[in-house]
């Protein structure tokens, strides 16, 4: 990508340019509950971007991503509890070490299995992650949860006392899931895996080794994920196997990829930017009364975009977005 | 530490839930069986007719049993509908339409069932429900001997329909053949219909067998699409004879597994079958079947 | 051009030399013995065609050439390397690339990203597998429509899409399978001159054809099966009056006719 100061000049250009500095200053003037939406806006956006890398790209639609985020999860947590590890270590580097581990297992025993059986046995080794972890209570505590001990203000346990350092670590993770998911794209490895997703016969009759290739998406999801889990556990300070092994998390993941775009760079952002803050700001009006309302938009969401617009609501917002464009351009001259 | 009776005792609860597990699958297996789909929602139609059976004992004391005559309609229009307003538009599209639509089904119901009747656990009180049947050292409560007997009288009559009446004939055939009984003159699409409607029917009726004995809450679906999934699958989806027979096995593993394991494990004993088979023969033992 | 008639058996060196060696292939589904004890061979630059009534076994004998399944005996020897039990994608790195009986093209694909695809087996870098895709689809003379996405091309420029997909990957040897079915008679003039530049570029060719008139005249040399069995082998004149190849198309009657 060559970027030179004359391509700022145009809306294509400073547009982007406003949006990323509009968002690294955000912090500055924005109260801490909108800040905490923020927050979750560009997380939710990296693990979907995860997941749109096995789900959207590979069309392998895995409904157990929660496996990963989980071993992320607990693997920070845990090991800082009982080794005093830093998260930097026991999550991202242990924790996403195991979760490349079970993405082998999975990919080994999975990938022969189409469509709705490859689904439903993810869906089976997260729940029994689940279930592991619930039932080691003597270890992992449990359905109690564990919270993460507390170190203060610390860079090298990967805790923080106000919001914004945990908004510029989101805000590089979002940017860090673009930017592998736009390389991958652009790579053999991504056309590899667009053909595999529409043909796979075809593909390995001209040369692809679809094991592969998809084995090598899985595991970036896998890892990424678990570097999701193990930032989320730092931010909440605690986790319990039902919500970080979670079926609901898993569908979550799949829901922000496929309602903004599934197979897209950007759809995974517009998932998230669109999903999270209608999620808040539902249960915010509705308060605590109605839990779980915002599930029944999510699920609404999903069977529209299914039924309706199945490439994801990016169609939209690409066209909005270049009619944008065009009025600023417009203006100009 | 286990004698004989203790092993008896927990096959023969296993055998009694199994013939649950069966009936509810079977629901599920018939709708992949005829349309190609695999109803990640089917755990909700259970739910639901848990729900309704809870409702016309709590507001108009019907029993369960009679209750049975309501709540097979009820979900099989609820079936029959959500198959024409939705399922229908993707019954020929991609798996990954099929799949997150019958997930975002799901979501709906399970947090519409979370809205109307929050998180509250109900259960219904039937006059039998603290009978107990002792026999040769083992007893058997009475609402599960009675579950037990639904469930295999149900199976039973629906294996009935569709092996021996004109549309249960006209469903396997467009389930082995569409295009051939086009020909036939049999019309899929209201086959498609009736299967969806069918399935959904059995899941309604199987969920107002169990409320005698089971708690409903809006996510009780959830426990039972793993094992239908367990059971169908290790059957063979779309396999009727296959997953009658599963289902017992499972029930059986369950019930053994949390003897000799521990309380929680049940579910764990489930899903590692189900990644073993998955893992071996996807396909299930009796292969997949088209009814 | 001087046309080789090869019998294979006589076979002794000297000359081109042998690409392909099948023997002893047999291959059972159940019941069916698909292909049946399968001997025959593929020399260097040759067209060789493959003939047979339905259901005769052919698409299987390429399936087990490109490893689709695994052969239940026999052994494939390709430059002189038995691939027999190799994955299709392993068979293709090796040099051999087949196309579908019904053209299996990334229908969402432009064509242009299609042949890429193909080209990706030589190449990691996006650059060149673009530049050598857009040299094969000028060469099969799909140039024009290379930004066309694949599910919006006739069937015909499908077709042709997928030799050219196969192309880049750099094969020895291409299998084709029924390329020429339903084309019109200009169609298959086009076809014919473009299967013969890609044995001019020196690659090998085996081709499945029901269309009698194109494989008469493109092959040289000629294979018949009928219930994975070979029942002929050798030049078109001699296959086209063979007693068990009529037989085997038309049935024992018009063998009794024809004898009339």
């Amino acid at each position: 990508m060559k970027i030179s100061v004359k391509s700022f000049t145009s809306p294509k250009g400073y547009v982007p340019l406003t949006f990323l500095i509009v968002l690294l200053f955000l912090p500055l003037f924005l109260p801490t509950y909108f800040l905490h939406v923020m927050i979750t806006m560009l997380f939710f956006a990296f693990v979907g971007e995860a997941w749109n890398i096995i789900g959207g790209y590979a069309g392998q639609l895995s409904l157990g991503n929660a496996a990963f985020f989980g071993l992320g999860a607990y693997g920070a947590v845990l090991l800082t509890h009982y080794y005093n590890i830093s998260p930097w270590i026991g999550g991202i580097l242990i924790g996403g070490a195991a979760a490349i581990v079970l993405s082998l297992i999975t990919g080994l025993a999975c990938f022969r299995l189409s469509g709705p059986y490859f689904a439903i046995s993810t869906l089976a080794i997260g729940e029994v992650m689940r279930l592991f972890f619930l039932n080691q209570r003597k270890i992992t505590f449990g359905a109690e949860g564990v919270t993460v001990p507390y170190k203060g203000n610390s860079l090298l346990y990967l805790q923080f006392l106000s919001k914004a350092p945990y908004y510029y670590i989101a805000l590089a993770l979002m940017l860090l899931g673009m930017y592998i998911t736009w390389k991958i794209e652009k790579s053999r490895l991504g056309h590899y895996l667009v053909a595999i997703n529409q043909n796979q016969d075809a593909a390995e009759a001209v040369g692809v080794n679809s094991v592969r290739a998809k084995q090598i998406a899985l595991s970036v999801s896998a890892f990424l994920t678990a570097i999701g889990g193990t930032f989320y556990a730092q931010y909440i300070y605690f986790i319990d196997p039902d919500f970080v092994f979670g079926l609901g998390l898993s569908i979550e993941f799949a829901l922000i990829a496929i309602v903004g775009g599934v197979g897209t760079v950007m759809g995974p952002v517009i998932g998230s930017f669109l999903l999270r803050p209608a999620m808040e700001f539902t249960n915010a009006f509705l308060g605590a009364t109605y839990m779980g309302v915002h599930l029944i938009v999510y699920g609404g969401l999903l069977i529209a975009v299914v039924m309706f617009k199945p490439e994801g609501l990016i169609g939209w917002m690409g066209g909005l977005y270049e009619w944008f464009l065009e009025l600023l351009s417009g203006k100009e001259n | 530490m286990f004698d004989i009776t203790t092993l008896t005792q927990a096959i023969v609860s296993g055998i009694l839930m199994g013939a649950i597990y069966s009936l509810v699958s079977l629901g599920l297996t018939i709708i992949f069986g005829v349309v190609r789909i695999v109803n990640f929602a089917h755990g909700e139609f259970l739910m639901i007719g848990m729900y309704a059976t809870y409702f016309l004992w709590a507001r108009a004391r019907i029993d369960p049993l009679i209750a049975i005559l309501i709540t097979g309609p009820l979900l099989f229009l609820i079936g029959a509908g959500i198959y024409k307003s939705l399922l229908r538009r993707v019954a020929a599209a991609s798996d990954f339409s099929k799949i997150f639509l019958t997930v975002g089904i799901s979501l709906v119901l399970q947090n519409i069932a979370l809205l109307i009747f929050t998180a509250n656990y109900w259960s219904v009180k039937t006059s039998y429900e603290k009978m107990v049947l002792s026999l040769w050292g083992i007893s058997i409560s009475y609402p599960r001997l009675i579950g037990f007997l639904g469930a295999v009288i149900l199976s039973f009559l629906i294996s009935l329909f569709l092996f021996r009446t004109d549309l249960g004939k006209a469903m396997r055939a467009v389930a082995q053949n569409r295009e051939v009984a086009m020909l036939m003159g049999i019309n899929p699409d209201r086959v498609y219909i009736i299967a969806v409607g069918l399935g959904s029917a059995v899941a309604g009726m199987t969920g107002t067998i169990i409320m005698p004995y089971f708690y409903v809450f809006p996510l009780v679906g959830v426990d039972f699409i793993v094992m239908c999934f367990a059971v169908a699958i290790t059957g063979g989806l779309g396999n009727i004879k296959g997953t009658l027979l599963c289902g017992p096995i499972f029930g059986i593993a369950e019930s053994l597994g949390i003897l000799f394991i521990g309380a929680d494990s049940g579910m764990i004993v489930t899903f590692l079958i189900l990644i073993l088979v998955l893992i071996f023969r996807p396909s299930g033992l009796l292969g997949e079947g088209r009814l | 051009m001087v046309f080789r008639i090869v019998i294979w058996e006589r076979k002794l060196g000297g000359g081109s030399s042998l690409l392909l060696e099948v023997q002893n292939l047999s291959k059972r589904f159940g019941g069916l013995q698909a292909v049946n004890d399968l001997v025959f061979a593929a020399e260097e630059r040759e067209i060789l065609g493959l003939i047979g009534p339905n259901g005769a076994g052919k698409t299987t004998v390429f399936n087990l050439i490109t490893g689709v399944y695994p052969p239940d005996s026999g052994a494939i020897r390709f430059q002189g390397k038995n691939i027999a039990g190799l994955k299709p994608y392993q068979t293709c790195i090796n040099g051999i690339c087949r196309t579908f009986q019904i053209a299996q093209p990334f229908r969402e694909m432009t064509a242009l990203k299609n042949v890429m695809t193909g080209a990706f087996l030589r190449t990691a870098d996006v650059e060149e597998a673009k530049r050598k895709a857009e040299e094969v689809l000028d060469f099969v003379a799909l140039g024009g429509k290379k930004d066309i996405l694949a599910k919006e091309l006739t069937a015909i420029d499908q077709r042709r899409l997928e030799v050219a997909r196969a192309l880049a990957t750099d094969p020895r040897l291409l299998l084709l399978d029924e390329t020429m079915a339903g084309l019109n008679s200009k169609e298959c003039d086009e076809a014919v001159s473009l299967i013969n530049k890609i044995r001019d570029k020196g690659i090998t060719l085996i081709m499945v054809e029901h269309v009698v008139r194109v494989i008469m005249s493109l092959s040289k040399r000629i294979i018949v099966l009928d219930y994975g069995t070979k029942i002929a082998e050798g030049k078109a004149e001699d296959i086209r009056s063979n007693e068990n190849v009529i037989k085997a198309y038309l049935g024992e009657e018009y063998r009794r006719a024809i004898r009339q």
